[in-house]
């Protein structure tokens, strides 16, 4: 599905020097399934998902989805960033149905589609309303919904949660869980929570920093649908220690 | 405003200053009312100038803008002329353009256009240029082509900014449609004023001059009401900035 091969990217600073983000990444995701991308700030894990997302291209090795090499943005991948991106001119509706009315590809059921699935996203009598208009997590919400409508094989999720309060995040963890469960696309989905990537994931990714190369792939084995009364389970614990295990373990032979 | 003309109107009376020095608002008022069609008259040849100028500002500034913000070589070769327009006094200009243009309508509109559309364009150019990164590249992972990130993003997202720049714009043709009219005109308030002031008759310039001023006020109220009425959500963020969570 999702196939990252050998795949490095080095950043030229404003200064002429070269940043190495990524080194020797290798992946693959597998259809429908979940990955969470763990790692500390600046360990190039957004680098990693803007490659898969075409936005920007490797210096070396090949990210491929169906076999295809990814050489630009595709129609068959959708993107949620950190912050809500929402155009402020737009009502709720008319954001989520813009990447389809910009790829050409909205159709008359498009707008009844929008509807149904801002209504499964809690946000039923909130298509008219500016973003301006919404909290921070229903705009989040919003951003989700408009990945969705694409109907994208590959989700791309870049700290989606990473700007809301902790209760929210918690409540859009589930929600994204039963909305992806009803659709089975792959996701990956950068965060820097542990607790988070862990409940989500299929398979947690940690990432080392400078440069960012695959530390550990820690299989979660909690049967799904989850729900965080699963946090005091042993597996829970298990991949948790694990992964902090690489990251505070890494840091401190850094320091 | 109401307490600044009875204190004007007092200290008239009171220290006694003479009528064309500074005329009284009552006077201002008798003189004007009393030759109301032709001061009608004048109001509407300045208002003619000053829309037609306003209206040719807008219509060169905007695609100006989305030209400058488009590419940075024509940005390098268009903004050292846009200052060049912009640092030659305008009346300095009008004379040449009129006896270049003929003493009609065109020079007066030129001259009026060349007032109004530099800070139009300037207000243009850093709305586009100042869309979030963020918006770009959610057009970009929605392969948007520089077209589209121009029209569908940038431009919208520019919109307080280019509203911000109309009502400079609209304050400013006043001036320039006056500008004109003191250089070469037949008619219009910028005439009224300089033929009232060669007779000595202060009261109907001054009137002139209030008629102007409720004409600066009556076109900046209109362009905050098109804002208010298309762009609701324009007038409420006026920084323009996104939502951020």
């Amino acid at each position: 599905m999702i196939r990252i091969l050998h795949v490095g990217k080095t950043f030229r600073g404003r200064d002429g020097s070269a940043v190495e983000a990524l080194r020797d990444v290798s992946l693959d995701v597998a259809e429908g399934e979940f990955v969470a991308i763990v790692g500390a700030s600046g360990c190039g894990k957004s680098t990693l998902l803007r490659l898969v997302a075409g936005l920007v291209p490797a210096s070396t090795g090949e990210v491929a989805l169906h076999g295809e090499a990814v050489t630009g943005p595709r129609e068959d991948t959708a993107m949620v960033f950190q912050a809500p991106t929402l155009l402020p001119w737009a009502d709720v509706l008319r954001n989520v149905t813009f990447p389809l009315r910009l790829m050409h590809r909205a159709g008359p059921g498009t707008e009844d589609r929008a509807r149904a699935l801002l209504a499964t996203a809690g946000l039923a009598g909130f298509e008219g309303k500016l973003p301006s208009e919404l909290s921070g997590g229903m705009q989040q919400r919003v951003a989700i919904c408009r990945a969705l409508l694409q109907e994208p094989r590959v989700l791309l999720m870049d700290e989606p949660f990473g700007a809301l309060d902790a209760l929210t995040r918690e409540e859009m963890s589930l929600e994204l869980l039963r909305l992806w469960s009803a659709r089975r696309m792959a996701v990956l989905f950068v965060t820097h929570s542990i607790p988070e990537a862990v409940l989500l994931a299929d398979r947690v990714v940690v990432v080392s920093p400078r440069p960012g190369r695959v530390a550990d792939v820690v299989e979660v084995s909690l049967p799904r649908p989850r729900s965080f009364d699963q946090e005091g389970s042993d597996e829970f614990q298990r991949c948790a220690r694990r992964i902090r295990a690489h990251i505070f373990g890494e840091r401190r032979a850094v320091a | 405003m109401i307490g600044t003309f009875v204190l004007w109107e007092a200290a008239c009376w009171g220290f006694g200053i003479r009528e064309f020095v500074l005329p009284a608002p009552s006077a201002i008022w008798t003189a004007t009312v009393s030759v109301w069609p032709t001061v009608l008259n004048h109001t509407l040849s300045t208002l003619t100038t000053v829309l037609l100028g306003f209206v040719a500002s807008v219509v060169v500034s905007l695609p100006l803008a989305m030209l400058i913000a488009a590419s940075p070589v024509i940005s390098a070769a268009v903004y050292p002329l846009l200052v060049v327009t912009q640092s030659i006094p305008k009346v300095a200009l009008a004379p040449i353009l009129l006896v270049a243009l003929g003493a009609n309508e065109l020079p007066r509109v030129i001259v009026t256009f060349l007032v109004a559309f530099f800070p139009l364009v300037v207000a243009t150019v850093a709305g586009l240029l100042a869309t979030p990164p963020e918006l770009i590249e959610l057009g970009r992972a929605c392969r948007a082509g520089r077209v589209q990130e121009l029209l569908r993003i940038r431009l919208p997202f520019a919109v307080p900014f280019v509203f911000g720049g109309l009502k400079v714009a609209a304050a400013l043709s006043v001036v320039g449609a006056v500008v004109a009219e003191f250089v070469g005109a037949d008619a219009g308030l910028g005439y009224l004023i300089q033929t009232s002031m060669a007779f000595f008759r202060s009261p109907l310039a001054f009137g002139a001059v209030v008629i102007l001023a409720l004409l600066g006020i009556l076109l900046f109220q209109a362009v905050s009401l098109a804002e208010r009425v298309f762009f609701p959500w324009s007038s409420g963020a006026q920084s323009g900035a996104p939502p951020v969570a």
